[in-house]
């Protein structure tokens, strides 16, 4: 079955995946929430630059991550001061260059679910006593369920299947940065078809799965559709 | 009570209303579509970010020129045109989302339920009531958050006949137990018939007139008394005699006014709406007539002519104010004139509650 490397490269895998949706989901909130109800002339910049990493060839994204998070690049060196290693080759820059690769998978639907909401329930409850913070916690987030699962789900899987990313930023280090698209890649190199199977089936899989759990639960409440 | 001055500018016209409720009853907030009533009562809840100018509550200054509470520090009802319970709780938690404590005035919980018949709602999810019943929900939900003034904006208009018609008597007997002030939006007459105790018209944005229903309504000067629609209340109780096929209404000065049968039982109080286009004007008391309410009358005063060539007439009817819209070439053969004494006869006279 599994080879140990190709276990460390699962295990990475989801780590990564599950550190990229949490953060996405904390900073695509209220990233979201200002797109959604700005009127700010920068809003169509801000948007173009969220869904950047839809239409740019991932290697470009990892390219310029790179020579900025190298020790003397423009956030290498930022973060050499405050005595923080550097990213480049490490588990913690491959989060960051995920975070930004998945950005659009999470902001737009909760962007798209803040915006069928509407402004309505949040006056509603406004007049019934609810200050900003339990408007939030009692109405924004119970009635954007579906736009939130939506985001998790797109922005856990679409870090999954990432590759070209996570070979500028993170090299190939088993264990470390090895994730299981560049495992595969490496078990077809090596002509190891069986292995590179039993991965590429599993990633199949895994990803039919999750996205299944979405359509599924959209088709249970039509009013939120995935974008 | 309640003082309000106000003013907002929006894109293609200006809100500027000033008036002053007093603590108790229902102020109905009358006047043509767009003429700014929803926007004034979005402004006294504090959802219009750009009004400026002084509210006060009961003492508590809800904004002034340079402070405004924010919506939810404010202790108000607000029952919006569209129902607007949250779709993903039940009536129960709906109800529930704001409650506080209640003071006196407002109902329970229980109470509340028992007035606004929900008690077979309860468990079901807000996101699958009608129209009517989740209206009745929202009035619910507002009146247990316990509020110092009830805001409600065209509450019925959204609903079709049918359920219009089931809702209003709850809404009635929730209005009439209640111990607190309520605005109550609409361009309905007949709910400005039924429902209000003061009348407050508005258009264009300003406030045309304010004070008690029956004498707004009556006034010559006010928008409304020079129209068409033109009507005036009178209250009454509903009498023990029975003509065939008819119901009399005994009015507060002690006139009997007879209406197609009605089921109320004697004794009731109601209002019956008269319109001034039903209302006719006879020097003498007709004789051999098919028209049962012919009561005696003096002029008080005449509008001007309309455009239509009309002129209403305001008739005192022992105390209790009338209008007839009468021709101004009638008005020209009869010579009427203040003071003058004749007789109204009332084509027909709707019951409205």
């Amino acid at each position: 079955m599994f080879q140990p490397s190709d276990l460390q490269a699962i295990f990475v895998t989801l780590k990564l995946a599950s550190y990229t949706t949490v953060i996405l989901i904390l900073l695509g909130t209220p990233l979201a929430w200002w797109l959604c109800n700005t009127r700010s002339r920068i809003k169509p910049a801000i948007e173009a630059m969220i869904a950047l990493p839809l239409v740019l060839p991932p290697t470009v994204l990892g390219f310029y991550l790179l020579i900025s998070l190298s020790p003397g690049g423009f956030i290498g060196r930022g973060l050499g001061q405050l005595g923080i290693p550097g990213l480049a080759f490490s588990f913690s820059g491959l989060v960051l260059g995920s975070v930004i690769y998945s950005m659009p998978f999470v902001v737009q639907p909760l962007q798209n679910a803040f915006q069928a909401m509407g402004r309505r329930p949040l006056e509603t409850a406004a007049t019934l006593g609810a200050g900003p913070v339990d408007r939030f916690f009692r109405v924004v987030i119970p009635m954007s369920k579906m736009g939130y699962l939506s985001a998790a789900v797109l922005g856990f899987a679409h870090t999954l299947g990432e590759f070209g990313v996570v070979l500028m930023i993170g090299g190939n280090i088993p264990g470390q940065t090895q994730v299981l698209s560049i495992a595969i890649y490496d078990h077809v190199e090596a002509l190891e078809y069986g292995q590179a199977h039993l991965l590429s089936a599993s990633l199949l899989c895994l990803s039919f799965l999750v996205l299944l759990v979405v359509y599924a639960s959209n088709r249970r409440s039509p009013a939120m559709t995935l974008q | 009570m309640i003082e309000v001055s106000t003013t907002l500018q929006k894109d293609n016209f200006t809100l500027n209303a000033e008036f002053t409720v007093p603590g108790r009853g229902v102020t109905v907030i009358f006047g043509p579509s767009g003429c700014g009533k929803t926007s004034l009562l979005r402004a006294i809840a504090g959802l219009e970010p750009r009004a400026c100018g002084n509210i006060k509550v009961n003492n508590k200054l809800w904004q002034s020129a340079q402070f405004s509470l924010p919506t939810h520090k404010r202790r108000l009802g607000y029952v919006f045109q569209t129902p607007s319970l949250f779709p993903h709780l039940s009536v129960q938690a709906n109800l529930l989302f704001g409650a506080r404590k209640s003071n006196t005035g407002t109902p329970d919980f229980n109470q509340a339920v028992e007035l606004l018949g929900l008690e077979s709602l309860l468990q079901r999810p807000g996101a699958e009531l009608s129209g009517g019943e989740q209206q009745r929900v929202a009035i619910g939900r507002a009146l247990l958050c316990s509020p110092d003034l009830l805001l409600l904006d065209e509450p019925l208009s959204a609903l079709d006949m049918g359920s219009k018609a089931k809702l209003i008597p709850f809404l009635e007997s929730a209005l009439q137990a209640l111990e607190i002030p309520a605005l109550y939006v609409t361009h309905s007459p007949d709910e400005v018939a039924r429902l209000a105790d003061n009348l407050l018209l508005m258009d264009q944005g300003r406030v045309r007139g304010f004070g008690p229903v029956a004498d707004v309504l009556s006034r010559l000067d006010s928008p409304l008394a020079v129209t068409e629609e033109a009507f005036t209340v009178l209250r009454g109780q509903v009498g023990n005699q029975k003509l065939a096929g008819l119901t009399t209404i005994t009015s507060q000065a002690g006139h009997a006014i007879h209406i197609p049968l009605n089921p109320r039982e004697a004794g009731s109080e109601v209002r019956i709406k008269i319109q001034a286009r039903d209302v006719s004007l006879c020097l003498e008391r007709p004789e051999k007539t098919s028209i049962l309410n012919i009561l005696p009358a003096t002029v008080e005063n005449l509008s001007e002519v309309t455009s239509a060539g009309n002129r209403t007439v305001k008739l005192d009817l022992a105390g209790e104010k009338l209008l007839a819209r009468v021709s101004d070439y009638s008005c020209q053969q009869l010579q009427l004139r203040p003071g003058q004494a004749l007789f109204a006869q009332i084509k027909s006279a709707a019951l409205v509650y």
